[in-house]
């Protein structure tokens, strides 16, 4: 049985800083500078003016003239969606979490944790099972566990697969989870519930066109129609109308370790170059490393004008090598859309110790490298973290002297 | 792991100039000849504008040093090199 768990309208609530700023009118997350012009998500105030999310900011504007536009805080939100996946995984949950706001988990795997004295009860299941579309008698506890966890008003639906579940969470109105169990139920849900799955997500329209307004509509349909007029695409919605969705992949829960640089003068350029080789520099030397590589980082940053810009950087091998780090992250610092008041680096995933690479040929230099950094590791433990510094030129062209050059930690 | 920490910060100086600001004596050490003078202006756009007038000296004692006075209220000088 899985369990869906939905906080609606995640990111604008997050970028908006509450519900209260929502309340006041039509609202939207603004497109990200640099990216498709699409609203994000709505308020429900715009969807009444028939504003959706992904729409043209164009056309959204033409529907509903006094829409606010609310810049996106990409950065806030994934900390704070970070947040309520460490709360849903401190019930116990294995939680997989494709999109802020959107949380999936098998509850089976808690039912003898949360469900009480209901799930040792065979007798109970058996009945429940007997009964067509009965809950089983366990959920109701692992939901309320849930609900204490998170301590956030969230729409909690369950199903045997997790578009069911989604489609129960999108249903449920109550403190009460929804169990959407399985075709029969979906039949009478809009195919606009597709939308919420990117990979089926432009069929909605062309299925609205053809008089298909329903799943059950869809599921009435033979999956060769479908597939032939829709593609690869028409199977996985026809799969999803059917109340099939592939297995749940939960997310490996690790530690957090990032390093943040306030940029007084908002930087941009070149500066801002030398501020990324700084992060790289402070994010290698975190003795929580632990000598680890690094597979994906995300580089975040604070905007001058608001909002806030983020970028996941998955490396092509696991490494430690500061200079492939900074040409890597260098590429994606120059998509930054304004200078930065602040710029973060956090390691999301670590490779193995030590990657294993090995040199074709040989020519000491890896061997050099090694004695150097022994010395500076023995420095340090000697003498103190500020035994081995380098100077690093932060804006060398500045007229001002003390604005030209830093003392950082050497790192190797 | 330590803060990354600025080089070059202005030190306070004991200066002695004549009447049209410049310096005579640094630190009790005399001033042999003055090799350079500017202005710097910047950050005029932010709540904490930079003033200052930068003199690079020769002393006595043979030491090149280069110092400013900020020209705004306070006025102090300072040693930057």
């Amino acid at each position: 049985m899985v369990v869906a768990v939905l906080l609606p309208r995640f990111e604008l609530v997050i970028a908006a800083g509450g519900r209260e700023v929502l309340a006041r009118g039509p609202a939207a997350l603004a497109p990200e500078p640099g990216r498709e012009q699409r609203v994000g998500e709505v308020s429900s105030s715009a969807e009444a003016f028939g504003v959706h999310a992904g729409m043209r900011l164009g056309e959204a504007l033409a529907r509903c003239p006094s829409l606010a536009l609310i810049p996106p805080d990409p950065m806030g939100v994934a900390d704070a969606w970070d947040k309520v996946l460490a709360r849903l995984e401190s019930a116990g949950a294995a939680v997989e979490s494709e999109a802020p706001g959107l949380a999936f988990f098998d509850a089976a795997a808690l039912a003898r944790l949360h469900g009480g004295r209901a799930a040792d009860d065979p007798a109970a299941a058996l009945r429940a099972r007997m009964s067509a579309g009965g809950a089983p008698p366990w959920l109701a506890g692992v939901v309320t566990a849930v609900r204490a966890a998170l301590r956030l008003p969230a729409r909690i639906g369950a199903g045997p697969s997790r578009f069911c579940a989604l489609a129960g969470a999108v249903r449920a109105r109550s403190r009460r989870a929804e169990l959407v169990d399985g075709a029969a139920a979906l039949a009478g849900e809009p195919v606009a519930l597709l939308r919420r799955r990117p990979e089926v997500e432009a069929l909605v329209r062309p299925l609205e066109r053809l008089g298909i307004g329903t799943l059950g509509q869809l599921a009435a349909l033979e999956r060769p129609v479908v597939a032939d007029r829709f593609g690869r695409a028409g199977e996985l919605a026809y799969d999803l109308a059917l109340g099939r969705d592939s297995e749940l992949k939960p997310r490996q829960p690790g530690e957090v370790l990032e390093e943040v640089l306030e940029l007084p003068e908002s930087a941009s350029g070149v500066q801002l170059g030398r501020a990324l080789v700084l992060l790289v520099d402070k994010l290698l030397a975190r003795r929580e490393r632990d000598g680890r590589t690094l597979r994906a980082v995300v580089l975040g940053a604070r905007l001058v004008e608001g909002g806030t810009w983020r970028e996941r950087v998955v490396f092509r091998e696991p490494l430690a090598d500061a200079t492939r780090m900074r040409l890597a992250l260098g590429q994606k610092l120059v998509m930054l859309p304004a200078p930065a008041e602040s710029l973060r680096l956090t390691v999301e995933r670590f490779g193995a110790v030590s990657a294993g690479a090995h040199a074709l040929f040989d020519d000491g230099s890896a061997q050099r490298t090694a004695r150097m950094r022994e010395a500076i590791r023995q420095a340090r433990a000697v003498a103190g973290p500020e035994a081995a510094l380098r100077v690093l030129e932060v804006d060398p062209d500045s007229r001002v002297p003390e604005r030209q050059a830093v003392l950082a930690p050497y790192e190797l | 792991m330590t803060s990354p920490r600025r080089l070059n910060v202005p030190l306070p100086a004991t200066v002695r100039a004549d009447p049209r600001g410049r310096p005579l004596a640094v630190d009790g050490r005399a001033v042999d000849a003055v090799r350079e003078s500017w202005v710097v202006e910047d950050r005029w756009w932010t709540d904490a504008p930079l003033r200052r007038r930068y003199w690079e000296v020769v002393t006595t004692r043979g030491d090149l040093l280069v110092l400013f006075r900020e020209l705004d209220q306070v006025g102090g000088w300072y040693r930057q090199r």
